[in-house]
C-alpha cells in the first residue's frame, strides 16, 4: 500500500497528483456521459462530482499526513541535501507535501465547473 | 494575382455612427482602438459576446503587462543591479508567495470569472434561427423565421440588430469553423454533429466572417459578408429574398447545365449541390466574399472558378463562346 | 621509508595508471574510417542526433521564411495555395516531431550520462537504432516537399479532410507512416533515458542529490510513455481508414472525426510540456552556475516538474474549445489549464530567487536565459488568456494562437536551447563560442522574434485566421504582416550568426570547466578522450565539484570506481533507483552496424508500405525483425566469463543481473507501460463510440460472439501460466521441464491469437461497414498480434535454452519475456471482456 509506509518512495511522491488525475477523469467522464443522454440531467452528476471532490481531498489529506511524517514534522528545513537516508526521506516528504498542495488546488479547480455550470450547453 | 476587391472592404472603412461617436469620446484610447478596428476585428465589437470578450481581453492584457514587468524586472535586477544577495529564507518566501500563492489566487479569480461568463455567452433563447452549412468552400444559409417560410441563400449572413439569433451549424464534407469576430466567438462545423451558436448584434453595419478551421486548398477563399440591419429593413429584405425569380433570359444558363447544381427558385434550375442563386445579384460579394459583385466579376468567376477557388467542385467555364458567357453573366446580373 | 622507495612507488603507480588509461581508451575507442557509422557510444550518437535535429530546424525555418515572404503583402502570389498548405503543414510537423522532441533526446543522450558519471546509457545500440530511425523517417517526411507530395492537412491532420483519399494525397500517408516510425524512436529514447536516470547513477547519488536535469528527464520520459502511444493508436486507426476504408472517423458510418482530435491532443498537449520541460531543465543547470550558488528550492523544482507532468494530461481539450463541447466539459479543461500555470510559475520564481540569492555573473548563456524568461513569461500569460474558454472562442485558430504558441515554444524551448548551446559548447567541442558574436546572435534573434510575433496577437484578434495562404486588403492586416515578415528575417539573421560562430574555425580552446560549474558533466576535460569519465566518483552532494574537495584530482587519478577495463570491455555502473547503491557492473555492447541495418529494414517496411508495395514492405519488415533478433541474440544477455569483478575502491560487483535487478527488466516494464497506454487508447475509442451512439453495439451487429473470444482469453491465460511454469522450472534447474513449458506456451499463445481473430470472422463483422465492427476488429487484432509476438519471444527463449545462452542462473530473457507475458495476458483479458462481455452488459 502507498499509505502507511515508513519509507517515502517515488510512488508515495506520485500519489497526490494521481488522485488529481483520477478525480479529473471521473468528473470529465461523468459529465460527458450525462450530457450524452437526452434530455441531460446534470444535477446528480454535480452532486457526484462534489462527493468525489470531498473524497479526493480526503485522500490528499492522508497523503499530506504521511508526507508530513516523512518530512520529520518540520524538524529540519530544506534543502535536505545530505547524503543520508534521513535527508532522502525528508526530501521526498517535503516534495510530496508541496505536491499535496498543488493537487488539492487542482482538485478544487476541477470541481469549480460543477459549481458554476448547471447545464450542458 | 487577384485584382478583384470584395465589396465589404469599402463598407469596412465606415463603421457605424454610434461607434464613431464613442471613439471620439474615448480620447487617447482612440488611437489604440483605431489600431484594432476593422470589419473582421474581435477588438472592434458589434455584438454583446464580442464586447464581453474584448473587455475581458483588455483586463487580461493589463494584468499580464504588470505581471510580466514585475517578473522580468526582478530577473534583470538580480543580474544587473543587485548589490547584495538576499537571504535563502527570503528567496524561499519569494518562491512560495510569488510562484505559488499569488498565482493561485489570481488564477482562481480568473477561472471563476470565465466559468460564470460561459452560460451568458451561450444563452439559447433565440428570436431568429439561421441554419448554416459549411461546404468546400462556401456557406449554405437558410433563414427560418418564426411563422414564415424558410428562405434559402448562400455566402452572406444578414441579421437584425438587437435580436438574439441562433445559428445551427453543420458541415457537408469536412470540418469548417463559423467565425464572425465582430459579433462573437467561433464554433466548428463538424460532419455528423450539429452545433449551435447564439449571437446578438448591438450595432448595424457590414462585417466579415470567415472559415477558421483549415478545410482544404481554397480555405483562404471561404469568407462571407455579415450585414447587421435595422429590424424593419431586415424584415423587408427577408421578404424580398423569399420571392421567386423570373426565368427570363435563363436559356444559356440552363443549356450549359448550371441548373444541375444551382437552384434559381421559380425556374427549372433546382440543383442543390452548389449555392442557391435566386437573389445572387442582391448580394454584397461573389464566391464567398472573394470578388465584388459586378458584371465583370460575375463573368470572371464563371470562367475561372477553378483557379480562383482551387479544389472547388464547380469546373471553370472558360471554354464557353464569349456570347454564351456574356448571356450567363447577364442572367446572373438580373437575379436581384 | 626512503626517498628511493617513494620514487619507485610513484613510478609504479604512474605506470599502472598509464596502463589503465590505455586499456580504457582501447575499450571505448571510437570506430573510425568506414566503420564510423557503426559507433553506438552516447557521445557520438548524441552529437549525430543534435546535428540532424538542428538541420531539420534550419529546414523548417526556411519553410517559415517562405511563408512569411508570401504573407508580406496582401494577395501575394509568390507560392500557390497548394504549396503554402504543404509549407505550413511541414513547418509544424518538422519543428514538433523532427526538432523539438528529438533535440531533447539528442541533448539528453549526450549530456545525461556525463552528469551521472556513467560511461554510456544502458542500451547504446538502442540509442543508435533510434537515431537511424529518426534520420530515415525524418528525411522521408521532409523530402516529400521536393516532389510536391508533402502532407498538406495541417500538422494535426483533422479528418475527414485527411482521411478522404479524394481530398488528400500520398502526403498524408507519408505523414502517418513516417511519423509513426519516428515515434517508435522517441519511445525507445524515453525507455533508455528513464532507465539511465533510475539505474545508472554514480554510487551515493541518492534521489535527493540528483542533478535537476535528471529529474526533468525522468518526468519527461514518463510523459512520453503516456503521451505518444495515444497518437500511435490514432495513427493506426487513421491509416486503416485511409488504406482499408475502416470508418473510424467517418460520421456517416458510425465513426466520429472528433475521436481523432481527442487522440491527437491527448498526445499533443503533453507534447508541448515534453518539449518545454527538458529545455527548462537546461536553465535549471545554467542558472545555479551563473548565480554561483546551488539552486534555491530544489524541492520546489521537483514539485514543478512532477506537477506539470501530471497536469499537462488534463489540458488536451483546450485545443477543442470550439467543437461544441458542453460548457461543463470545457470548464474542466479550462480549470486544469489554469492550474498548470501554478507549477510553471513556481519554476520561474525558483530561477529568479536563485539569481537574487546568488552573486550573479553574466555570460552569453545567461543572456539567452533572460531572453527565454522574457518571452516565455509572456507566452505563459497569453496561455492563461486562451485557457479561459470564452476568450479562446475568439482566439482559437487565429493568429493570436500562432503568436501564443510561438511565444511558449520559442521562449520555453528555443531560447533555453540556445542558452544550452552556448553553455555546453565547450563541453562538447572543446572550444569557446565568441561572446561578441553571441550578443549579436541574441539581439538579432530576440528583437527579430518579438518584431515577428508580437504584432501577430493583434493580427489574430483583428480576425486573421491561421493557415491562409494570403489575405485581402483593407482588413487592417497589411502593416502588421509586413512587420512580422521583417522580424522573421531578422531572427533568421541571428540564427545565421550563431551558425557561423559554431562552424568558423580558429575558436579559442576552452579551459576545463570554463563556467566553474558544480555538476559532474564538467569533469570532462579533453573531449578527445573517449571514456567519458576516468573513474566514477562516489557522490555525496548536489554539486560535487563545488562541495566535494579534491574530487576532480581523484577522478583523474583513477582513484574511484571502474578506473580500468581489465577485460577490454565497455563497462558502466548500475545502481538502485532510490539510493544509488552500486549493484552491478554492466557490460554495454560495443560498436555495430546491426542497429543501422535493423533501422533501414524496418524503415523500408514503412516507406514501401506508404507506396503500397505490399510484398516488398512485408519482406523488408520480416528482414527487419530478423535483424533485430540477430542483434539481440549476439549483443544482449551475454553470459560473462566470471560471475563478478572488482569495481574499484574495494567493491566487488556481479557482472550479470536478472529480473527486477537488471536494466533489461526495467526497459521491458517501461516499454510495456507505453504499449499498454496505446491499448488503453484503443479501448477508449471503443467506449467513446459507446457514449456517442444511443444503441451500442449497433443493432445490425451481433458482435464477435462469446465462444471464440472467451476461448482466446482462456488460451492466452494458459500460455501465460505455462510461461510462469517455465520460469519457475528453469530457476530450479529443471531445464527440460522449462523447455516443455515454453513449447506449450507457444502452442497456447498461437491458439489464442487464432481464436481472437476467429471471433469477428465467424460472426461476419465487416470492418468497412460500421465503426463498431472496425473497432472490434482492431482490438482483437491488437490482442492477436501481442500473442504472436509472445510466441516469437518464447521461441527465442527456447532457442536460447538449447544454445546455452539461457541457463538456470542466467535467465534475463526468460524473466523479461514473462514480464511481457503479464502485460499480454492483461491485454487478452481486457480485450475479451470488452468485445465479448461488455455488449451483454450494455
Amino acid at each position: 500500500m502507498v499509505y502507511g509506509r515508513d519509507d517515502a518512495t517515488l510512488w508515495t511522491l506520485l500519489t497526490p497528483p494521481t488522485v488529481w488525475a483520477l478525480h479529473f477523469l471521473f468528473a470529465y467522464v461523468a459529465a460527458a456521459m450525462a450530457c450524452g443522454e437526452t434530455p441531460f440531467a446534470l444535477g446528480p452528476v454535480r452532486v457526484a462530482i462534489g462527493v468525489a471532490t470531498a473524497f479526493a481531498l480526503g485522500l490528499i489529506a492522508l497523503a499530506w499526513r504521511q508526507a508530513y511524517r516523512h518530512w520529520g514534522r518540520g524538524a529540519d528545513r530544506p534543502p535536505h541535501d545530505a547524503p543520508t537516508d534521513e535527508d532522502r526521506q525528508r526530501f521526498l516528504g517535503f516534495a510530496t507535501l508541496l505536491l499535496c498542495g498543488l493537487s488539492a488546488v487542482a482538485v478544487v479547480f476541477s470541481a469549480l465547473p460543477a459549481v458554476f455550470l448547471s447545464d450542458c450547453r | 494575382m487577384l485584382t478583384g476587391r470584395p465589396v465589404h472592404a469599402a463598407a469596412a472603412g465606415r463603421p457605424g455612427r454610434v461607434a464613431v461617436a464613442r471613439r471620439a469620446a474615448a480620447g487617447a484610447l482612440a488611437l489604440t482602438l483605431a489600431a484594432c478596428s476593422g470589419p473582421q476585428s474581435a477588438l472592434d465589437p458589434a455584438g454583446d459576446a464580442a464586447e464581453a470578450i474584448a473587455g475581458l481581453f483588455w483586463v487580461l492584457l493589463a494584468g499580464a503587462a504588470v505581471i510580466w514587468a514585475l517578473v522580468i524586472g526582478a530577473a534583470v535586477f538580480a543580474l544587473r543591479f543587485k548589490t547584495r544577495p538576499i537571504s535563502e529564507r527570503a528567496g524561499l518566501r519569494l518562491v512560495l508567495w510569488g510562484g505559488a500563492v499569488v498565482p493561485t489566487l489570481i488564477l482562481s479569480v480568473l477561472l471563476v470569472y470565465g466559468l460564470r461568463l460561459m452560460p451568458l455567452l451561450r444563452d439559447p433563447a433565440a428570436e431568429l434561427r439561421v441554419e448554416v452549412v459549411g461546404e468546400q468552400f462556401w456557406w449554405r444559409v437558410t433563414y427560418r423565421p418564426e411563422g414564415g417560410p424558410a428562405v434559402v441563400s448562400a455566402n452572406e449572413v444578414r441579421v437584425p440588430v438587437g435580436a438574439r439569433v441562433e445559428f445551427s451549424l453543420d458541415a457537408a464534407d469536412v470540418i469548417h469553423s463559423f467565425w464572425i469576430p465582430a459579433l462573437g466567438g467561433k464554433v466548428d462545423m463538424i460532419p455528423g454533429r450539429s452545433n449551435r451558436l447564439a449571437l446578438r448584434a448591438t450595432r448595424t453595419g457590414t462585417f466579415r466572417g470567415v472559415c477558421a478551421e483549415f478545410c482544404g486548398p481554397a480555405h483562404t477563399r471561404m469568407a462571407f459578408p455579415v450585414v447587421v440591419m435595422e429590424p424593419e429593413a431586415f424584415r423587408a429584405w427577408l421578404a424580398e429574398q423569399a420571392r421567386e425569380a423570373s426565368p427570363a433570359g435563363n436559356e444559356t444558363f440552363l443549356a450549359n447545365g448550371c441548373g444541375g447544381c444551382h437552384a434559381v427558385r421559380g425556374t427549372p434550375a433546382t440543383g442543390t449541390i452548389g449555392p442557391d442563386l435566386t437573389h445572387l445579384a442582391s448580394r454584397l460579394s461573389l464566391g464567398a466574399d472573394l470578388l465584388p459583385n459586378d458584371a465583370a466579376s460575375r463573368a470572371r468567376f464563371v470562367a475561372e472558378v477553378d483557379t480562383l477557388k482551387p479544389g472547388a467542385r464547380m469546373p471553370g467555364f472558360g471554354m464557353l463562346p464569349p456570347a454564351e458567357a456574356a448571356a450567363i453573366a447577364d442572367y446572373l446580373g438580373s437575379l436581384e | 621509508m626512503s626517498g628511493a622507495t617513494l620514487d619507485r612507488d610513484a613510478a609504479r603507480d604512474e605506470a599502472r595508471r598509464t596502463a589503465q588509461r590505455q586499456r580504457l581508451r582501447a575499450a571505448w575507442n571510437l570506430s573510425r574510417g568506414w566503420r564510423y557509422f557503426a559507433n553506438v557510444n552516447n557521445q557520438v550518437v548524441g552529437l549525430w542526433y543534435i546535428i540532424t535535429a538542428f538541420a531539420f530546424f534550419l529546414f523548417a525555418g526556411v519553410l517559415a521564411l517562405i511563408m512569411r515572404a508570401q504573407l508580406a503583402v496582401p494577395e501575394n502570389d509568390l507560392v500557390s495555395a497548394a504549396t503554402y498548405n504543404q509549407l505550413f503543414t511541414l513547418h509544424g510537423t518538422v519543428m514538433m516531431f523532427l526538432f523539438a522532441v528529438p533535440i531533447f533526446e539528442a541533448v539528453a543522450i549526450l549530456i545525461l550520462p556525463q552528469m551521472l558519471a556513467a560511461r554510456d546509457l544502458p542500451f547504446p545500440r538502442l540509442s543508435a537504432f533510434g537515431y537511424w530511425c529518426f534520420l530515415i523517417g525524418g528525411c522521408f517526411v521532409s523530402g516529400s516537399i521536393f516532389f510536391g507530395a508533402a502532407p498538406d492537412g495541417g500538422w494535426f491532420m483533422y479528418p475527414p479532410l485527411t482521411t478522404d483519399t479524394r481530398l488528400s494525397g500520398i502526403g498524408t500517408d507519408i505523414w502517418l507512416l513516417g511519423l509513426s516510425f519516428i515515434e517508435i524512436a522517441s519511445i525507445a529514447a524515453a525507455v533508455e533515458l528513464i532507465v539511465g536516470v533510475l539505474k545508472c547513477r554514480p554510487p551515493g547519488m541518492r534521489i535527493n542529490l540528483m542533478p535537476l536535469y535528471g529529474w526533468y528527464v525522468l518526468i519527461v520520459g514518463g510523459m512520453i510513455l503516456f503521451a505518444f502511444p495515444p497518437l500511435i493508436a490514432g495513427d493506426i486507426l487513421f491509416e486503416l481508414e485511409r488504406l482499408a476504408n475502416w470508418p473510424f472517423f467517418d460520421a456517416a458510418r458510425g465513426g466520429d472525426p472528433v475521436l481523432w482530435q481527442h487522440l491527437f491532443w491527448i498526445f499533443g498537449h503533453p507534447e508541448v510540456y515534453i518539449i518545454f520541460l527538458p529545455s527548462i531543465a537546461l536553465l535549471a543547470m545554467i542558472v545555479p552556475t551563473f548565480a554561483r550558488r546551488p539552486i534555491l528550492g530544489y524541492g520546489w523544482i521537483v514539485l514543478a516538474a512532477v506537477g506539470t507532468g501530471f497536469l499537462s494530461f488534463g489540458l488536451w481539450a483546450h485545443h477543442m474549445f470550439t467543437i461544441g463541447m458542453p460548457a461543463i466539459s470545457q470548464g474542466f479543461f479550462s480549470a486544469a489549464s489554469e492550474a498548470v500555470a501554478i507549477p510553471t510559475g513556481v519554476q520561474i520564481f525558483v530561477f529568479v530567487a536563485t539569481l537574487l540569492a546568488g552573486r550573479a555573473v553574466y555570460g552569453t548563456p545567461m543572456l539567452f536565459a533572460t531572453g527565454a524568461l522574457a518571452i516565455f513569461v509572456f507566452g505563459g500569460l497569453t496561455g492563461v488568456m486562451v485557457a479561459l474558454a470564452p476568450f479562446d472562442w475568439q482566439a482559437h485558430d487565429s493568429y493570436f494562437v500562432v503568436a501564443h504558441l510561438h511565444y511558449t515554444l520559442i521562449g520555453g524551448m528555443f531560447f533555453p536551447l540556445m542558452a544550452g548551446i552556448y553553455y555546453f559548447h565547450p563541453f562538447v567541442c572543446g572550444t569557446m563560442l565568441s561572446p561578441r558574436l553571441g550578443r549579436w546572435a541574441f539581439w538579432l534573434m530576440f528583437a527579430g522574434f518579438n518584431i515577428a510575433f508580437l504584432p501577430m496577437h493583434i493580427t489574430g484578434l483583428r480576425g486573421m485566421p491561421r493557415r491562409v495562404f494570403t489575405y485581402p486588403e483593407n482588413l487592417g492586416w497589411e502593416t502588421l504582416n509586413l512587420v512580422s515578415t521583417a522580424g522573421a528575417f531578422t531572427m533568421a539573421a541571428g540564427v545565421l550568426v550563431l551558425l557561423w560562430d559554431v562552424l568558423r574555425p580558429g575558436k579559442p580552446k576552452a579551459p576545463r570547466n570554463p563556467w566553474n560549474a558544480g555538476t559532474l558533466e564538467w569533469v570532462a576535460g579533453d573531449p578527445t578522450e573517449p571514456w567519458g569519465i576516468r573513474s566514477v566518483p562516489p557522490v555525496s552532494s548536489r554539486y560535487p565539484l563545488w562541495q566535494q574537495e579534491g574530487l576532480l584530482a581523484g577522478i583523474d587519478a583513477g582513484a574511484y570506481y571502474l578506473p580500468d577495463a581489465r577485460e577490454g570491455r565497455r563497462e558502466t555502473l548500475v545502481s538502485d533507483p532510490l539510493d544509488a547503491t552500486p549493484r552491478q557492473v554492466l557490460r554495454v555492447p560495443g560498436d555495430s552496424f546491426r542497429p543501422m541495418v535493423a533501422a533501414v529494414l524496418v524503415g523500408g517496411c514503412f516507406i514501401l508500405g506508404t507506396f503500397h508495395f505490399w510484398i516488398a514492405a512485408l519482406l523488408s519488415g520480416l528482414a527487419g525483425v530478423g535483424a533485430i533478433l540477430a542483434w539481440l541474440w549476439t549483443g544482449t544477455a551475454v553470459i560473462p566469463e566470471k560471475p563478478e569483478k572488482d569495481a574499484g575502491m574495494g567493491l566487488t560487483l556481479p557482472l550479470y543481473a536478472s529480473g527486477a535487478a537488471s536494466v533489461g527488466w526495467w526497459a521491458m516494464f517501461i516499454t510495456m507501460t507505453g504499449d499498454g497506454t496505446a491499448f488503453i487508447s484503443l479501448v477508449f475509442g471503443y467506449f467513446y463510440y459507446w457514449t456517442i451512439h444511443p444503441v451500442f453495439p449497433p443493432a445490425h451487429a451481433g458482435g464477435p460472439g462469446l465462444l471464440w473470444p472467451l476461448l482466446a482469453v482462456a488460451a492466452g491465460l494458459a500460455g501465460w501460466g505455462a510461461m510462469l511454469a517455465a520460469r519457475a522450472a528453469n530457476a530450479t534447474g529443471r531445464v527440460a521441464g522449462a523447455r516443455a513449458a515454453l513449447a506449450l506456451a507457444m502452442l497456447f499463445s498461437l491458439a489464442g491469437a487464432a481464436a481472437f481473430l476467429l471471433g469477428p470472422w465467424r460472426t461476419g463483422l465487416d470492418p468497412t461497414h460500421h465503426a463498431y465492427d472496425a473497432i472490434v476488429w482492431v482490438l482483437v487484432i491488437w490482442a492477436a498480434v501481442h500473442n504472436a509476438v509472445g510466441v516469437l519471444m518464447q521461441g527465442y527463449c527456447l532457442a536460447g535454452s538449447f544454445a546455452g545462452k539461457m541457463t538456470p542462473t542466467h535467465d534475463i530473457d526468460l524473466r523479461n519475456v514473462t514480464l511481457y507475458g503479464h502485460f499480454a495476458a492483461l491485454t487478452a483479458l481486457t480485450t475479451g471482456a470488452v468485445v465479448a462481455l461488455f455488449p451483454l452488459a450494455s
